[in-house]
């Protein structure tokens, strides 16, 4: 059973230190692939999404559940509420100044 | 025959999840309030002037580090191993207190440098989010306390490894709002 060992513990540790590193790599010396902030700022935020799902297999065994996954399912439609909130939250805010402007 | 505790077979984690579900909910609330309010410095000092890398990176290996040895922790736990799990929660209790140390002296920095939460619409929500956090963290490590004094002191029953088997998934979940938080807070403050 994947509780019980330690060789997926140990896996999950070494890719969350590599994804942490290369984040703070690409943060700390931004000349080293001369990318522009924006591409930068996308490519830490898949290192972070990549890092959440290394986690959530090594870590929180939350994938390796048998069906029905319940614990699974709340996570997923918890994500599903925090996008929302926070996308939405983006979208209306930039957009606040530009709607609210004198015809 | 003792019941197996993993994340599946045993209500009381499920219950627990569910909690932690809706504790996600908060920190991605105020997620949103500062990715809105993160350009309002009100001519006070940015992100910018105010994080040094270099102790965000420690506060990070220290959690990333932390969050392994609990995971270990378990591995013993389920094969009874008392000693080994005792000294796995004392190094994750350890890395814990130094990440809190850091924290709050950063806290204090800034403090100190007249960039409290009152300063700005940006350190407001900065304190929020990364305070909030902070004091997962303090409750975690009191939880460890009392998790360490068990697994010391009396015999491990199923009860006992499901409490702690909950701790251990609260650690994880720490680790994993902090990713997001020194993405988005502190790393795209550098760019």
């Amino acid at each position: 059973m994947k509780e019980k060992t330690i060789l997926p513990r140990v896996i999950g540790y070494l890719a969350s230190l590599l994804l942490t590193l290369s984040t703070f790599a690409l943060i700390g010396l931004p000349d080293l692939l001369r990318l522009d902030n924006q591409k930068i700022t996308y490519l830490i935020l898949v290192f972070a999404v990549l890092q959440c799902g290394v986690q959530s297999i090594f870590f929180l065994n939350l994938w390796s559940e048998k069906k029905p996954r319940w614990n699974l399912f709340v996570f997923g439609s918890t994500i599903s509420i925090i996008l929302i909130i926070i996308l939405f939250s983006i979208w209306i805010m930039d957009h606040l100044n530009y709607n609210m402007m004198p015809r | 025959m003792e019941k197996e505790v993993t994340i599946e077979s045993d209500i009381k984690v499920f219950g627990f999840w569910v909690y932690l579900m809706t504790d996600l909910v908060i920190f991605g609330v105020l997620f949103a309030i500062f990715i809105v309010l993160r350009n309002n410095t009100f001519n006070g000092p940015s992100g910018k002037d105010l994080f040094h890398l270099s102790s965000v990176l420690a506060e990070t290996l220290f959690l990333l580090t932390s969050s392994f040895t609990c995971a270990l922790a378990t591995v013993f736990l389920y094969r009874k191993k008392r000693q080994a799990t005792l000294l796995l929660y004392a190094i994750t209790f350890l890395f814990g207190i130094g990440f809190l140390f850091i924290e709050i002296s950063e806290f204090l920095d800034f403090i100190h440098q007249n960039a409290g939460p009152s300063r700005s619409a940006f350190l407001s929500s900065f304190f929020a989010l990364v305070g909030t956090h902070g004091f997962h963290v303090a409750c975690g490590l009191l939880w460890m306390v009392v998790a360490m004094w068990r697994i010391a002191f009396y015999e491990l029953k199923t009860p006992d490894v499901s409490r702690i088997f909950r701790l251990a998934l609260f650690w994880h979940f720490l680790d994993l709002v902090w990713v997001f938080i020194f993405t988005i807070v502190y790393g795209m403050s550098f760019l």
